[in-house]
């Protein structure tokens, strides 16, 4: 197909239409007169680490508060033992690569896909936390962990507390400076209501989500 | 499966009315969607000024969208993305299944895409030997019942858990159960073994920046995650009119999707895509192909009124309001795009010869207007593209009323009549607290409507549209 006669082609009819509209946007726009609604203030909150995890909880997620990163390690190891987990994919970054350093189980670092499939926990750090819906934020060039947050049944989040924002408005100003190839919002764990509106978690990606805020790192 | 067209609506809406079934499906979700957006909207700073907001962003990129859409294209290749144009779905189909042929791949993956209904894609690469499997739970029980989507955001709504557990056991052979826990985990485990054996996966687009060239999908299951991250080769397919100027306006936009769809405050996932990865060691599909389909929108631009269209953002909120949705469903509508977003949008992009009956599928009671986020006139939109029936086909009230309308839009100063034409069209048509064939002229006025009403009284319908009782409200918090 040559796809650039395509191309010229839609290009035309856009600009034709858009000439053919310009004597009844006049017409339109006087009838249709906007209003002003006042200023859209984004939310600020005092305390965002509260705010975060209050969010988060209440959609059915998990979220802990440490003072710091080896309280979230023990917390960490107890998962594992709860879970009877037997492997563990972990992404590349600098607090889950210390904390695995120091828990004796079999950890995956940077695992292909088809080993993700047969882990049972996916540990992760993210690069934003949104304090305005309990998001995390990951981005592909800073951390590998797109998928390791995605397939395993449970996903473990290590977050740093500096890394939280209000609101999305503010990660994205932070994100459109150098956009990685890949950004994944993740608000709660994976869910559908497709059959007869029922709640149901873990359809694809996982059941379970834990995010362990790190206060002092 | 019966076949069921937008040419006899008036037949599948009586059919409709009728199955008790579906009307608890439709019932439970109406309210359900329509209690968790009027909580959901709460959540925001001033929801009335994201819409004018948002309105206003959308109407601008629509009036330039030949600049964006070269700005959004000239980026995205930047980054290592393909662009591919096709003027309609056929070629949209078949630059796709090229696609898949030079890949010489066997198995794909999908994630739902209301554009690839549109196109009827599934039936195109089935022709030609490749069958795509359907991973959003809800397409992928439509996919086994070999059925349509009756919701653009819930595609199975019409469904019982009992159907789709019979279906299971029929086409997936799990053991019966009513646990929709475990149907869920079927779908799960049935679709992960695809999802690492496809070459290619197939996912739509709900958001394109211009300035970076991003595409950006929501959902909840994690299935377009999937899609999009493990086969060798993405393929999107999104319409023309999905464009955005920058990364920031999705602040708005995320706030009002998902509220108006399924009343959460995000959605579970959002991927934003720029462009292939950087090194081959990372995670990611290797190649991105994006394929731009025009399929009768860029005519929609020629007038405001029909412009509008093209501002929607596919949250399904106006079928949820809207009382002939709730009481018929999707399918009776006979098109992919439902409700009364459907009515408008299929006659532009089906012609309105096939679809003469859809621009009277409704009451014109506003309520649509009131919920939709980017605040598309619907009413005014079917107004509109009645008179164009008119013009085809006289007859009796409407020839009045509508050519007096398209008359009005013809002679530009006379604009006024038009609106008033369509306030007085609109008294017709609500009168008094209940509409029902006795009380209101709609029966005339639109065949189908006549019909269904004749079941049932439709529940009573804002007269005051919301704007109305804005300006009231702030004139009297001003006194
Ligand atoms: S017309 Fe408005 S309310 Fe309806 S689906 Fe589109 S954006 Fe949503």
């Amino acid at each position: 197909m040559d796809t650039s006669t395509a191309k010229a082609k839609i290009f035309d009819s856009i600009r034709q239409s858009l000439r053919a509209s310009e004597p009844f946007d006049v017409v339109h726009a006087e009838h249709h007169t906007q209003e002003d609604f006042g200023a859209i203030k984004p939310f600020i909150f005092e305390n965002k680490v509260q705010t975060f995890c209050e969010n988060l909880t209440a959609i059915g997620a998990n979220c802990k508060i440490f003072s710091n990163l080896k309280h979230a390690r023990n917390e960490v190891e107890n998962l594992i033992v709860e879970k009877s987990a037997k492997t563990i994919a972990i992404s590349d970054s600098d607090s889950v690569t210390r904390i695995a350093s120091t828990i004796n189980a079999d950890f995956i670092q940077k695992a292909s896909a088809e080993e993700l499939f047969d882990c049972e926990i996916g540990i992760t750090s993210a690069q934003f936390g949104v304090a305005e819906t309990g998001t995390l934020v990951i981005e592909s060039d800073k951390e590998f962990n797109r998928l390791t947050s995605l397939i395993p049944p449970v996903h473990i989040c290590i977050l740093e507390a500096s890394k939280l924002r209000n609101n999305l408005g503010e990660v994205l100003a932070e994100l459109s400076k150098n956009l990685s190839k890949s950004v994944t919002f993740i608000t709660g764990q994976s869910r559908t209501s497709d059959i007869e509106l029922t709640l149901a978690l873990g359809v694809h990606g996982p059941k379970e989500l834990f995010v362990f805020i790190v206060e002092n790192e | 499966m019966n076949h069921v067209t937008a040419e006899t609506f008036d037949q599948n809406a009586k059919a409709a009315l009728q199955d008790s079934q579906l009307k608890g499906a439709l019932n439970n979700l109406t309210n359900t969607f329509g209690e968790r957006r009027k909580i959901a909207i709460q959540s925001v700073n001033n929801w009335e000024g994201l819409r004018e907001k948002a309105s206003k962003i959308k109407a601008e990129t629509l009036k330039n969208l030949d600049k964006y859409l070269e700005k959004f294209t000239e980026n995205a290749e930047k980054a290592g993305a393909k662009i591919h144009w096709a003027i309609d779905g056929k070629e949209a189909n078949e630059i796709i299944l090229g696609l898949i042929k030079e890949r010489n791949a066997k198995n794909v993956v999908k994630s739902k895409s209301m554009v690839s209904e549109e196109t009827h894609l599934n039936a195109a690469l089935e022709k030609a030997g490749i069958f795509p499997v359907e991973t959003d739970l809800g397409e992928w029980i439509i996919q086994l019942a070999e059925e349509t989507p009756s919701h653009i955001v819930v595609p199975a709504i019409h469904k019982t858990k009992k159907q789709i557990a019979d279906l299971f056991v029929e086409k997936v052979g799990i053991l019966p159960t009513d646990d929709v826990d475990k149907l869920t985990q079927t779908a799960r485990n049935f679709l992960r073994e695809k999802f690492q054996t496809s070459e290619v996966g197939i996912s739509g687009v709900n958001f394109g920046i211009a300035e970076t060239g991003t595409i950006l999908i929501l959902e909840n299951e994690g299935n377009i995650r999937l899609t999009t991250g493990l086969p060798k080769t993405h393929i999107a397919l999104m319409g023309i009119e999905k464009l955005l100027p920058q990364l920031s306006d999705l602040d708005i936009f995320l706030k009002l999707l998902p509220r108006s769809g399924t009343g959460q405050r995000l959605t579970t996932y959002q991927s934003l895509i720029t462009g292939t990865k950087r090194d081959s060691e990372a995670e990611g599909p290797e190649e991105l192909h994006i394929v731009l389909l025009d399929n009768g929108r860029s005519k929609m631009l020629s007038h405001p009124v029909t412009r509008q269209s093209l501002a929607c953002i596919r949250c399904g909120a106006c079928l949820n309001s809207c009382p002939v949705y709730q009481q018929i469903g999707g399918h009776a509508y006979g098109s992919v795009y439902p409700g009364p977003i459907g009515a408008v949008i299929t006659p532009q992009l089906n012609g309105i010869e096939k679809n003469k009956q859809l621009p009277f599928a409704s009451s014109l009671c506003g309520a649509c207007r009131e919920v939709c986020p980017v605040k598309i006139d619907i009413p005014e939109l079917l107004l509109h593209l009645r008179a164009k029936v008119a013009e085809e086909k006289p007859k009796f009230l409407e020839s009045f009323a509508f050519k007096l309308y398209s008359k009005a839009w013809a002679g530009n100063k006379s604009y006024e009549l038009g609106t008033k034409t369509a306030r007085f069209m609109q008294k017709l048509v609500a009168k008094g607290e209940k509409i029902g064939k006795q009380t209101s002229l709609m029966g005339k006025l639109a065949p189908p409507l006549g019909n269904w009403t004749e079941f049932r009284d439709a529940p009573t319908i804002a007269e005051k549209s919301f704007r109305d009782i804005w300006k009231e409200k702030k004139v009297k918090s001003k006194g």
